[in-house]
């Protein structure tokens, strides 16, 4: 008997002398999901800031308030994706940029500049697709990674993110940059993700 | 022995191990409480509904594993199902081998603890480095995870530094930021030059096929962003039903396990990277792993099989925090490893049958517990068990003196006369073993047998000066 068939005819076997199997819950996902404070909470603009910042992430005004904040921080070279090409000029005015992400490029490039595909207000979260990042290297191995969400797509919960997946084989979302607490409990930033993770508005 | 094998253990913690472990479990239980509070007030409803999805889930399992199934199919992905440990780590081998496949980045995951798939694979001649930092320093220590979400609790920066100054990595430096920076700058070599990523998964979804991966280091998505070939190791008990079920279990999972609202990369994978893309695994493995879930599914204690592995109940477990995760002799420690472990142990049951006794039943883990898992419930069902399966019991006397003692009240008379020998007879001289085994984490009272009996024949009769 092939191992398929030895773990079906097992499970069968455990679940037919039950004499009655637990119903599948009837619930509604905003009303047992939403945290108590979120009906109260600002618009979704304001609140992805104030989430996102609490997460230890960063909210620029704009995308040369980002380009300075980079620079200051100590970046030296950014890879803009091809969807923010067009703001080369404001991220030239401080940083080198690269148009091209490749491999062996992954411990030269300092900063990139990528498209989220939608963002989560109640969690600072943004969305990032396979399809909307031209690699994903691109968005993980930086030292400095800015999410770009474009307005219209930012949702106000998991919920309503879940909700909307896009059709994707790789979402990933982001909250925050990258962290461990696994030496004594403190936490430290940016263990093999980005240690800044940043998004501004389109 | 007098203590239980567990206390044994706890008595040789060293203090400083197990401070770290309490305070740092306190800590996890303190933050886990602020945020549901915060966010829920109560957070019981969303906790019993998780429960109840998770046991129609198991309780359905024959359908949702078959749904599973073709819908991972239909996303492209490659399915294979393994009974056994060694099955489990030859379907790894055989896709390996097949793929072309020699070196191996890994992304924390229990059940590829529960079958030691890095030692298999070396042994094979392969490279398998784990890419989760507590877990990387577990590997070159040739260690074990003490904890299920924060693996090196009982480590302190200094024992790190050693082995990282062994291993190479730098000289000593016990800075945990230095830590960190040098074990980023090593494993990410390795997840570029590896061939596979070797991950678990949180949940599968079985009307989407779609797959969950939580982890705050972004390692998974460094594995799953270098390497041509992902192969994903899963409980056969990991599934939910819809998507939708996933914003119950996201909203719980990282505030039960670390106090956050999300954990810092969540990962929804629907098979292979996206063709035209670069960088991601080109194809997509399953192995659905059973490794004595479906004895569990059959079991009084199927419960269990909801967890979904935050680490909350250890946490809070005041055993636990006393006598560290590795105690518990068994991968998955606390008050779920006390119900899980013997249970997974299959006919090793007496192996580990006393750890169900290792619990005040104080009932706090099932508190905790995101998914209501009736944990004190179950442990008192493995205890039953045990005792019907002829476990010796350490630490408890032998009940037939007692019993022909009470079944013959002449005996007993003159036994609650004479026992008052006992309060003039130093405890430690008296030559019965099953005593001295008692007396080690007892103390007996004075005497008062017969007492009550004296006191009952010499009344006041009935209406005479006696009190109401
Ligand atoms: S038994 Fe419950 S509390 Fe313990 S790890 Fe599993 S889900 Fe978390």
């Amino acid at each position: 008997m092939s191992h398929r068939d030895q773990i079906f005819q097992g499970i069968l076997k455990a679940l037919t002398p039950l004499p009655e199997r637990a119903a599948y819950p009837d619930y509604d996902t905003a009303a047992t999901t939403t945290p108590r404070w979120l009906p109260a909470a600002e618009d979704n603009e304001t609140l992805f800031r104030q989430r996102l910042t609490g997460t230890g992430g960063f909210f620029f005004e704009s995308p040369a308030d980002c380009a300075a904040w980079l620079k200051k921080d100590g970046a030296k070279s950014v890879y803009l994706a091809p969807q923010v090409a067009h703001l080369a000029a404001e991220f030239a005015a401080h940083l080198e940029v690269v148009a091209e992400y490749t491999r062996d490029a992954v411990d030269r490039i300092d900063a990139a500049v990528t498209v989220a595909d939608g963002a989560i207000a109640e969690s600072g979260t943004v969305i990032l697709t396979d399809s909307g990042t031209p690699d994903r290297l691109a968005a993980l191995a930086p030292w400095w990674h800015i999410a770009v969400v474009p307005r219209p797509t930012l949702v106000r919960t998991i919920g309503e993110a879940i909700a909307a997946f896009p059709a994707d084989p790789g979402i990933v979302w982001i909250t925050g940059p990258s962290k461990t607490a696994d030496v004594e409990g403190i936490l430290i930033q940016g263990v093999h993700g980005p240690g800044r993770q940043g998004s501004f508005f389109i | 022995m007098a203590h239980q094998k567990i206390d044994t253990y706890a008595a040789t913690l060293d203090p400083e191990v197990r401070q770290a472990v309490r305070s740092n479990s306190a800590a996890g239980t303190e933050k886990r409480y602020q945020i549901l509070g915060a966010d829920f007030g109560d957070p019981d409803p969303l906790r019993k509904l998780a429960g109840a999805i998770k046991q129609h889930t198991i309780e359905h399992l024959d359908q949702y594993l078959e749904q599973a199934e073709r819908s991972l199919t239909a996303n492209g992905v490659k399915v294979h199902f393994a009974v056994s440990t060694q099955d489990a780590r030859q379907a790894v081998l055989d896709i390996l081998n097949q793929t072309g496949c020699r070196k191996v980045v890994k992304s924390k995951s229990m059940i590829s603890e529960e079958i030691h798939l890095n030692d298999f694979l070396e042994e094979h001649g392969l490279e398998s480095v784990e890419t989760d930092l507590g877990e990387y320093i577990v590997q070159i220590d040739h260690d074990h995870p003490s904890h299920i979400v924060k693996p090196i609790l009982h480590k302190n920066r200094r024992d790190i530094a050693k082995s990282f100054e062994r291993e190479g990595l730098g000289d000593y430096n016990d800075d945990p930021e230095t830590i960190t920076r040098r074990a980023r700058a090593f494993l990410r070599q390795k997840y570029l030059q590896a061939d596979a990523a070797v991950t678990g998964a949180n949940f599968v979804v079985a009307e989407s096929g779609r797959m969950v991966l939580v982890t705050n280091e972004g390692n998974s998505r460094f594995c799953l962003a270098g390497t041509r070939v992902h192969i994903a190791l899963i409980g056969v008990e990991k599934l939910v039903p819809h998507d939708r079920d996933l914003a119950v279990f996201l909203n719980l999972l990282a505030r039960s396990a670390t106090g956050q609202q999300l954990t810092v990369y969540t990962e929804f994978l629907s098979g292979a990277a996206l063709s035209a893309r670069p960088s991601g695994p080109r194809e997509m493995h399953v192995v659905f792993v059973d490794n004595g879930r479906v004895d569990t599914l059959a079991s009084n204690c199927r419960e269990i099989l909801r967890c979904i592995r935050c680490g909350a109940c250890m946490n809070v477990c005041p055993v636990y925090r006393q006598a560290s995760g590795h105690a518990y002799r068994s991968i998955y420690p606390g008050p779920l490893g006390a119900v899980l472990s013997p249970m997974l142990a299959g006919k090793n049951f007496s192996q580990l049958g006393d750890l169900p006794k290792a619990s005040s039943l104080c009932g706090a883990c099932n508190e905790v517990c995101p998914v209501d898992i009736p944990i004190p419930d179950l442990l008192l069902k493995l205890r039953n068990r045990a005792k019907e399966e002829h476990l010796p019991s350490p630490g408890t006397p032998p009940m037939a003196p007692f019993a022909m003692l009470a079944t013959a009240p002449m005996l007993w008379r003159t036994a609650m006369h004479a026992g008052v020998a006992l309060d003039l007879t130093p405890k430690n001289l008296i030559p019965v073993p099953a005593l001295q085994e008692w007396l080690k984490i007892r103390t007996l009272p004075a005497w008062r047998g017969g007492k009550f009996r004296s006191w009952y024949k010499h009344r006041p009769a009935k209406g005479k000066d006696r009190q109401p």
